[in-house]
């Protein structure tokens, strides 16, 4: 390798000495060096490297005055005809010395600006990249001076075992937050060595169209191109993406802004029942009452009444065998009706205290009403697809238009099922990332100790050891709890708002690294990583996968279908050669009710023939000849009311 | 070698070792005079004001030289005294100056029999022998050294300035009197300028004339009253208002060659000068005098002169 001429020289003195984390350099007035470079400092054997955290600049002149009389008071006088001396003096931490030991103040030599081999060396990723079972991530490249070398992060640093998660933060729209997660799941996908096994992530979309198009192709300009070939990556999206989408209120259009039929395929509908609930009820509680007895009274539901026969004549001879929210209110009559007919003293059913029934049937009523997409009443779910992962997919949950305490649980669910199926190592696949944005909602520093902030906690203490790892972001990191994102061995942080940067979290950056983060451009990160001894500056391309506004530009959302349309859209991500005036003559003058049903039993029977399937299941509520006959029905809808459940 | 290298031989070798920095190792000794000179511009000495300032587009260089001695050991009563000298051009283009000529010496000055005693422990050191006329005495032979000192710091100015006006023949300004060499009093393109008054060229009524020039104007000019063969031309310049601070206060004495002795080519060449003035030399203590581009040299060579 070619030296590279120095560009500076370190300079001691008793005020600013050499220590061995710190150093002083000074370098000519036109030098490519800035904050954030990479420099390499050899002297006698001694090698060491460093990044450059601040600078100043000064010129021989002693007190402003002499400026004042040079010009003879006059700021516009002409320029000196002399330039002053003057130095550009940068201090640089130190991030690695070799040989560390004995660890001794920086050399007095030249200073020159690090190439791809010193970068490999500063940043210690010879200990995990170019070798047997490397362990590198390609992250981005760092450039300065026009030199440029890739960065890699360590996968079992990212991924687990040794650390894991990642957070981002920084501004909205020019932080590239969500971006940069893209990417990087982009290289993980890509490099994820085969040693480690298999890789699957699961997406919370929680904001409009973010995620909605991971498996379309960018437009990539020939430099962003070029930056992918630098970093050993290609710039194809995502191949293997499921969208997992609940229904709006009507139950048949899916709640999200991927609703272009061409998008349809791999668009499935999220629908929970009252189990999916029922197991997870302590989400909906915790919100603003902790109650020990709810939990009771929650666990007797789960345990002895939902899905099995519960026999209790003091309420009803007929056993009750509660399967929907329907099922469940009759039984909650049932009991009111039973204390109301006590009178007085009647506040106790079977050891639980009537407020508390009444609580937890509110809770659960509430979500049935509240998420009427989301969450079913005839106890047929549509789910994620619990131990059939795959190696590589990703699993786009879009939560962004329900209410808050539907995200919760749609959370609290999915990321409860992911951990109990990777502890019982049945998952389908190794490691699973969880991505979740706008974690200061979910996770937030300050406000009450939700169950969702407990599990994101517990998440991120004890998710390495089961390769569940979150990647998070947030806009301000000071209003995520400490210990989720202190959790995280990685931490990336994209332009920034002074104010932020103001907070006691970032105490230890120099007032130069504040200022670069302040005015970082788009595409440009600071990157904390464990085996980084300082942060470090890296670019990174655009994602290869369609922006969402080119995305709604492209496939814009299918607003408003009627309801026929609508469930012929559903059938045909079954068979896409169901028509959708057959659907419209099958469904004509139905209950709507009978519909969702038929619709929900074809989704959970996968028939051969769906649409025989699902006129076959419509027609057992009707009258026989309209099933065989298959002639457009008259309109009955005056008639049907009988069919309502 | 370094001084301290230097020590060390001599006291292995038997000599007593010192460590004694003269005082203004730095500076040159002058004694103070008074040389009348002639007036050559008009009947009598005069003032002239120059007009406004003028920048100086054509490339600039300037020269000047350091020195910077210490007693090493002595020999018996006789000192034996460490100096180095050196000297330096620095080029000005494009408002920046770099350095592209420079030169210095280690010279090892003591009386002849100082020196023999040191022995082989001096071997390879330039030395410069100091007259045997008197007996040692350590106080009268640390001014003879420096006597020494300055004319050899002054050859060294010298050769250094010949190199340069063999490169090409932009204008160089030196820090003292062009009347050292008798090629630099010839040459049409240098400019000496004399910051210390120590020797004055007029007295009674003339030297009041001479040192309440007001600020902007030069003297007359005159022919100095030189020891060496070679004549200039000469004016004084006030650089800076002087009024409630001292006469001497941003006054120089120029120098030129009899080529640019002109009342026109004085003109010109000192409404240059004024703005020569900015960026001021402060901190240094003559900077009403010491022009920027001179200083430079200086704090050059001495950040050289460890
Ligand atoms: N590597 C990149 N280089 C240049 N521009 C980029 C890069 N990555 C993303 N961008 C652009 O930056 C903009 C913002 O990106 P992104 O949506 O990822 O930001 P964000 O931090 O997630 O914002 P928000 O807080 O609003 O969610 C987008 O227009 C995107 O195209
Ligand atoms: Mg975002």
């Amino acid at each position: 390798m070619i030296a590279l001429r120095p560009i500076g020289r370190v300079v001691a003195t008793e005020l600013k000495p050499s220590t061995p984390h710190q150093f002083y350099f000074w370098t000519a007035r036109d030098t490519p060096v800035g904050i954030g470079a990479i420099v390499r400092v050899e002297e006698a054997g001694r090698v060491v490297f460093g990044v450059v955290t601040d600078a100043v600049a000064y010129s021989d002149m002693m007190t402003p005055m002499h400026a004042v009389l040079g010009a003879d008071g006059d700021p516009g006088a002409m320029d000196d005809p002399t330039r002053r001396a003057e130095i550009r003096l940068f201090s640089a931490s130190v991030l690695r010395q070799m040989p560390e030991e004995p660890l001794q103040p920086v050399p007095i030599g030249p200073v020159r600006l690090a190439s791809d081999d010193d970068v490999r060396l500063a940043l210690r990723m010879d200990a995990y990249t170019g070798r047997d079972r490397a362990t590198g991530i390609p992250v981005g490249v760092y450039a300065a001076g026009g030199l440029e070398s890739p960065v890699y992060l360590d996968c079992d640093f990212l991924l687990g075992p040794e650390a894991a998660h990642l957070n981002i933060t920084g501004v909205s729209g020019l932080a590239t937050k969500t971006s940069a997660v893209e990417f990087l799941l982009t290289s993980i996908f890509q490099t994820f060595p085969v040693h480690k096994g298999s890789v699957a992530a699961v997406c919370f979309n929680v904001k409009g169209p973010d995620l909605c198009f991971l498996d379309q192709p960018a437009v990539l300009s020939d430099e962003e191109r070029r930056l992918y070939a630098r970093l050993g990556l290609t710039p194809t999206p995502f191949t293997d993406v499921h969208y997992y989408a609940p229904f709006k209120s009507d139950g048949v259009n899916l709640n999200t802004l991927r609703s272009h039929e061409a998008l349809a395929a791999n668009t499935r509908p999220l629908v929970w029942g009252l189990r999916e609930v029922l197991d997870y009820a302590e989400v909906l509680l915790n919100r603003d009452d902790v109650d020990a007895k709810a939990d009771a009274f929650i666990d007797f539901l789960g345990e002895r009444v939902v899905g099995r026969d519960y026999r209790d004549d003091t309420l009803r001879t007929k056993p009750f065998n509660v399967q929907t929210f329907a099922d469940l209110e009759e039984f909650f009559r049932a009991i009111f009706d039973f204390v109301e007919a006590m009178g007085k003293g009647g506040e106790v059913w079977r050891t639980h205290h009537v407020a508390t029934i009444r609580k937890v049937r509110n809770r659960l009523s509430n979500i049935s009403t509240r998420s009427k997409g989301l969450v079913t009443d005839d106890g047929t779910a549509s789910d994620l697809p619990w131990g059939g992962f795959a190696d590589r997919n990703v699993y786009v949950v879009d939560v962004a238009g329900l209410d808050p305490l539907a995200q919760d649980l749609v959370f609290a669910r999915a990321v409860s099922r992911l951990r109990e199926h990777l502890e019982r190592r049945d998952l389908g696949v190794d490691h699973v990332v969880v991505f979740v944005d706008e974690l200061n909602k979910y996770a937030s520093a300050d406000g009450s100790d939700t169950y969702v902030r407990k599990m994101l906690l517990d998440l991120s203490e004890r998710g390495r050891y089961l390769g569940l790892v979150l990647f998070s972001a947030q806009q301000f990191r000071s209003q995520v709890h400490r210990r989720v994102v202190g959790n995280a061995g990685t931490a990336i942080y994209g332009r920034m708002d002074m104010d932020e940067l103001a907070t006691p979290g970032y105490a230890t950056l120099s007032p130069a690294t504040k200022i670069k983060l302040a005015t970082l451009p788009k595409g440009e990160l600071m990157i904390r990583h464990p085996h980084f001894t300082q942060p470090i500056f890296v670019k990174f391309p655009r994602p290869p996968v369609m922006t969402s506004r080119e995305g709604l530009d492209r496939f814009p959302p299918a607003t408003g279908l009627s309801f026929p349309d609508a469930v012929a859209r559903q059938l045909r991500t079954f068979d896409r050669h169901i028509s959708t005036d057959g659907v419209h003559a099958l469904v004509e003058g139905r209950a709507e009710p009978d519909v969702l049903r038929a619709l929900a039993a074809t989704r959970r029977e996968r028939p051969a023939d769906p649409f025989a399937f699902f006129s076959a299941c419509l027609g057992r509520r009707v009258t026989p000849e309209a099933l065989t006959t298959r002639r457009p029905v008259p309109s009955i809808r005056h008639a049907d009311g009988d069919y309502g459940s | 070698m370094l001084p301290d290298q230097i020590r060390r031989a001599l006291t292995l070798h038997g000599l007593t070792p010192a460590t004694w920095i003269p005082d203004a190792s730095g500076g040159r000794e002058v004694e103070a005079t008074i040389r009348v000179a002639r007036v050559v511009e008009g009947p009598a000495l005069g003032w002239h004001p120059v007009g406004l300032a003028t920048s100086w587009t054509e490339p600039l260089a300037f020269l000047d030289g350091v020195q910077r001695s210490e007693i090493v050991p002595y020999a018996g009563a006789a000192p034996i005294v460490v100096a180095r000298i050196a000297a330096a051009v620095r080029e000005r283009r494009d408002r920046t100056l770099s350095t592209v000529l420079e030169t210095s010496r280690t010279l090892v000055i003591a009386r002849p029999s100082a020196l023999a005693r040191a022995g082989e422990a001096l071997a390879g050191l330039d030395t410069l022998a100091l007259p045997e006329d008197h007996p040692p005495h350590p106080v009268r032979d640390l001014v003879d050294a420096r006597r020494a000192l300055d004319r050899a710091r002054g050859a060294l100015e010298i050769g250094l300035g010949e190199r340069y006006r063999e490169t090409g023949d932009g204008w160089l300004i030196v820090d003292g009197s062009l009347a050292e060499s008798p090629r630099w009093a010839a040459d049409p393109r240098m400019i000496g300028i004399a910051k210390s008054h120590a020797t004055l060229p007029f007295e009674g009524d003339d030297l009041e004339r001479y040192l309440r020039l007001p600020h902007g104007q030069r003297s007359s000019l005159f022919e100095p009253q030189t020891r060496s063969l070679a004549p200039v031309r000469s004016w004084a310049l006030r650089l800076w208002p002087w009024e409630g601070r001292d006469l001497l206060y941003g006054l120089v004495r120029i120098e030129v060659a009899p080529v640019n002795g002109s009342p026109d080519a004085a003109d010109r060449l000192s409404r240059f000068l004024l703005a020569e003035r900015a960026p001021v030399s402060a901190p240094d203590l003559c900077w009403d005098r010491l022009l920027y581009g001179i200083s430079a040299v200086e704090q050059y060579l001495r950040a050289r002169l460890v």
